[in-house]
């Protein structure tokens, strides 16, 4: 008896306290402080709005704004219209390698930036592997593509990194879109075109416009691509914001950019905001599909083999052809394989391009990512267990908003803020940890959610108390979440690029500025060898995540 | 009224199950589809809306050969499980929806609508999302929404099996009386025997594929002629026993113990199960034809259900009313059959399904 009413007890405090704690208020100032420092250096320093006006009616601001949204435009249209037609596939059918397909699709989203970059070089890039095809398919013809460094190359690359998350959202949001409303639609008369156009196409339109500001926005915030690519014609806001920052030392000029990017972001937000709820309105059950076979449906099936094959090469290639390029050396004929560009990692020109020794690198990045992970993990799994028991209202909101907040106008922010009082890996922690959290987040709110608080009161009843109760029950129960959450955490620390330029002040060097370094020096034997390590630590932490769950998280 | 309003003769294969059937449903007639889960009721639906091609044979609704007409074109109307209701559009848009694609004019539309929102008394919900409706209220939605184009024939696939009892059974009835207003020729899908029972005028059991009987509630209920019958739609005892035919009708045997004759009946000699409904075994004060103890004792409210053990070794079921007062467990009963009741199965019949 006396157990039962401690429970109760605790229930009650929860509630009386609306589930927030010191520990949600503590965390909402450490994310929103550094911003809030750039936001008044913005709009409240003496001569701001004055200096404000200038920069707003200047042509550079005016160019950057252009191009930024126009890219970001055309990155989110092109992601789903290419992901549209497999979206069908894997929303109305099933086949072998389905799943596997599926759990691959979050790849690229857990790969760094810098190395999607590279892949785009090796592959698209001058004497890339797309233009010896084209030379061979073409011989005599001087058909090349020569925009890998410039608007197409840009575009290409956000595709590459959302078109596959899209697919996958969408072919999900499709799957449960019941299939008897379709027939209920040509029984009550409709022709085919017409379900399409007045069942199917306004059902999948909330996901759409959700997925379609999501692309916009990340390829709007897009850092790395663009500073390597873009060269001094293509910069985002992002890439000006660096280069005002850390080539010309123009803080004032920064901070105005971060904060006009922010307000400009706040507005694409609470589209976002909209169109996600939109999309969550119609979602039914999952239903049963019929597999897709060759000799039912000949035409779809051939038609879904050659757009995966297409979209497989798309997307595996340029991968495969970065760890393939590292055993090769250049003037070598191409069927000889070497490990010299492995063995060069741990010479002198490594260093020279570099800045470091490859052995400080690794550990510089691996030490950094697993405490980021693991302090992630542990604040979001605290948040995310104090909350479990209210629905998500606003304050949730607060806590996943740093995914809309450019995160190099948060590592500037720092700056701002703590004026380098503070050692540089605190401030980079705190930054990568800023970087993780809502996405952590999102993965430890949803698995406690899912795991109920019945199961966990019914451990207590049988006698579980504190640690038993943790380590019989809780753990078990969250593994799977908690090693994707790590495994996240991990990936986006390793990825991150702009916090560790602008707050590593080229000191600290990590795995991604080391491959931005190599490729910046056009070193590319060595680029590919160290790119093909860092694919494969990527990997190993995509093996942890559970890939079967994305949908609540993004 | 035509009796060959819909002739259907078809057949589909899966790879490990084949569906027959073959039969015919009257105009203005409600027929069901009754059987386990399973037994191919629903794809036999859905070759008759045309969502599916049969492999051979062909369907012909009121002298038109349909076979080939895709579903869009074949004016059938059909009410899915789930309904199936656009979530996007109103209930009014949802009605309104058969009437549009078929580009009928703004005024007739409306004017249609609001006449099936009056039938089926919902005016009330003409603006509602189709989220904040009730499931009594959606299934209305949905048959207003099938009705509205005016079908030649309306398909409903189980269209009340996610409703509670007591609002299945007051929907089951206005169904029933809507049909017999207005008309309308009705293929019923259901796995309930006490829904396809109350509803049909006729019903065909289906078992593995195959249409097992076809006839009226009366009929298949009361002369089945195979044990799967008798025993899907309801309790029945089911005895072997063999028959011997005599000048002045048959005698039964079940062993050679215990002979019983129905005098007049006519039936080609051999072994039989013979079926009793438990509602027509009686305890009674006359010559038994069975004893047996009261092993089993059930009180179901309106009555007793009992099982006895009979002294040639048989588990008879039977139910009894209120009057029984002294019933105990270890009892011993003398029973009888009502008279007319017991139907004679062939034994042989089981063997070919």
């Amino acid at each position: 008896m006396k157990r039962f009413s401690s429970l109760a007890r605790k229930k009650e405090r929860g509630e009386k306290r609306g589930g927030r704690s010191v520990l949600y208020y503590v965390l909402l100032c450490l994310f929103y402080l550094p911003v809030l420092s750039v936001l008044s250096r913005a709009f409240l320093g003496r001569n701001a709005w004055t200096a404000l006006l200038g920069l707003l009616s200047s042509e550079q601001t005016l160019k950057v704004l252009t191009f930024t949204t126009k890219q970001a435009l055309l990155s989110a249209l092109f992601s789903l219209l290419l992901a549209l037609p497999g979206a069908y596939f894997f929303g109305r059918y099933d086949f072998p390698g389905k799943r596997l397909l599926r759990s691959m699709m979050i790849i690229p989203f857990m790969l760094p930036g810098i190395l999607v970059v590279l892949g785009m070089v090796v592959f698209y890039g001058r004497n890339g592997f797309f233009n010896q095809l084209l030379a061979y398919l073409f011989p005599g013809r001087t058909v090349t593509f020569t925009e890998l460094y410039g608007f197409k190359g840009i575009v290409l690359a956000h595709v590459f990194y959302n078109f596959s998350f899209c697919l996958r959202m969408l072919g999900e949001r499709w799957e449960r879109l019941n299939p008897r409303l379709e027939e209920a639609s040509l029984m009550l008369g409709a022709s085919k075109f017409e379900t399409w156009f007045r069942i199917i196409l306004p059902l999948l339109l909330p996901t759409v416009g959700y997925l379609f500001t999501l692309v916009f926005l990340y390829s709007f915030l897009g850092f790395t691509v663009v500073l390597v690519l873009g060269g001094y014609l293509y910069q985002t806001f992002e890439v000006l914001i660096y280069i005002e920052y850390n080539h010309k030392l123009n803080f004032d000029r920064a901070s105005m950019l971060a904060g006009l990017q922010l307000l400009f972001l706040a507005g694409v937000l609470a589209v976002q905001n909209w169109t996600g709820r939109n999309a969550r309105r119609y979602s039914g059950e999952l239903s049963y599909l019929p597999p897709l076979s060759l000799k039912r449906h000949r035409c779809r099936a051939l038609f879904f083999l050659v757009y995966l094959v297409a979209t497989l090469l798309f997307f595996v290639l340029p991968l495969l052809l970065v760890s393939i390029r590292s055993f090769q050396q250049r003037g070598q004929a191409a069927g000889a394989w070497t490990l010299e560009n492995y063995r060069l990692l741990f010479r002198e020109e490594f260093r020279f391009a570099v800045g470091q020794r490859l052995v400080s690198v690794v550990v510089t990045s691996f030490l950094l990512a697993v405490v980021v992970a693991l302090i992630t993990v542990l604040l979001a799994d605290l948040v995310a267990k104090q909350r479990r028991r209210y629905r998500w209202d606003r304050s949730d909101l607060w806590l996943q908003l740093p995914t809309g907040v450019s995160f190099l106008t948060f590592a500037f922010g720092l700056i701002n803020l703590t004026g380098r009082a503070l050692p540089t890996w605190v401030l980079l922690i705190w930054a990568q940890v800023f970087l993780a959290f809502p996405l952590v987040y999102s993965i430890l709110r949803t698995a406690r959610r899912e795991l109920g608080e019945e199961l966990l009161e019914a451990a207590q009843l049988l006698g579980a108390t504190g640690r038993e109760l943790f380590w019989t029950a809780e753990f078990p129960l969250l593994k799977r979440a908690l090693g994707s959450a790590l495994a996240y955490g991990a990936a986006l620390s390793l990825g991150d690029l702009s916090a560790v330029l602008v707050l590593g002040q080229g000191k600290l060097v990590t795995l991604s500025v080391a491959v931005y370094r190599l490729i910046g020096h056009y070193h590319f034997p060595l680029a590919t060898a160290l790119g093909t390590v860092f694919i494969l630590l990527s990997l190993i932490l995509f093996s942890l995540v559970d890939a079967g769950k994305l949908e609540d998280h993004v | 009224m035509n009796k060959d309003y819909l002739q259907i003769e078809v057949e589909k294969n899966y790879p490990g199950f084949q569906l027959v059937a073959e039969f015919t449903v009257s105009e203005g007639e409600f027929f069901s589809l009754v059987g386990p889960s399973g037994c191919g009721k629903t794809t036999l639906l859905r070759l008759i809306s045309g969502l599916e091609q049969p492999d051979r044979g062909r369907i012909i609704l009121d002298g038109w050969d349909v076979t080939a007409v895709s579903p869009a074109d074949r004016k059938i109307g059909l009410v899915f499980q789930d309904y199936a209701l656009f979530p996007h559009l109103t209930v009014a848009g949802n009605i309104e929806y058969g009437l549009k694609v078929r580009r009928l004019p703004v005024e007739q539309r409306r004017a249609r609508v609001e006449e099936l929102l009056a039938l089926f008394e919902i005016e009330g919900l003409k603006n509602r999302n189709i989220q904040e409706l009730s499931g009594g209220e959606r299934q209305r939605v949905a048959l207003a929404r099938a009705l509205a184009p005016q079908p030649c024939l309306l398909l409903m696939d189980e269209p009340f099996a996610a409703l509670d009892y007591g609002i299945r059974r007051r929907l089951r009835r206005e169904l029933r009386e809507l049909q017999e207003r207005l008309g309308f020729t009705t293929i019923f899908v259901t796995h309930q025997q006490e829904e396809a029972l109350s509803l049909s005028a006729r019903l065909a059991v289906m078992k593995n594929g195959r249409i097992m009987q076809i006839g009226t509630a009366a009929e298949v209920y009361c002369n089945p002629v195979h044990s799967f019958v008798a025993e899907f739609l309801g309790d029945a005892n089911l005895i072997p026993c063999e028959v011997q035919s005599t000048d002045a009708g048959i005698t039964i045997t079940f062993d050679e113990a215990t002979v019983f004759t129905m005098p007049g009946s006519k039936q080609k000699p051999g072994s039989y199960l013979l079926m009793i409904r438990p509602e027509d075994v009686m305890i009674t004060d006359h010559t038994p034809l069975f004893t047996g103890e009261l092993v089993t004792l059930e009180y179901l409210g309106h009555g007793y259900y009992l099982e006895v053990k009979t002294t040639n070794g048989l588990l008879l079921k039977m139910v009894t009313g209120k009057e029984e007062q002294e019933l105990v467990k270890g009892r011993w009963l003398p029973l009888t059959f009502r008279s007319g009741a017991p139907k004679l199965i062939p034994i042989k019949a089981q063997v070919s399904t």
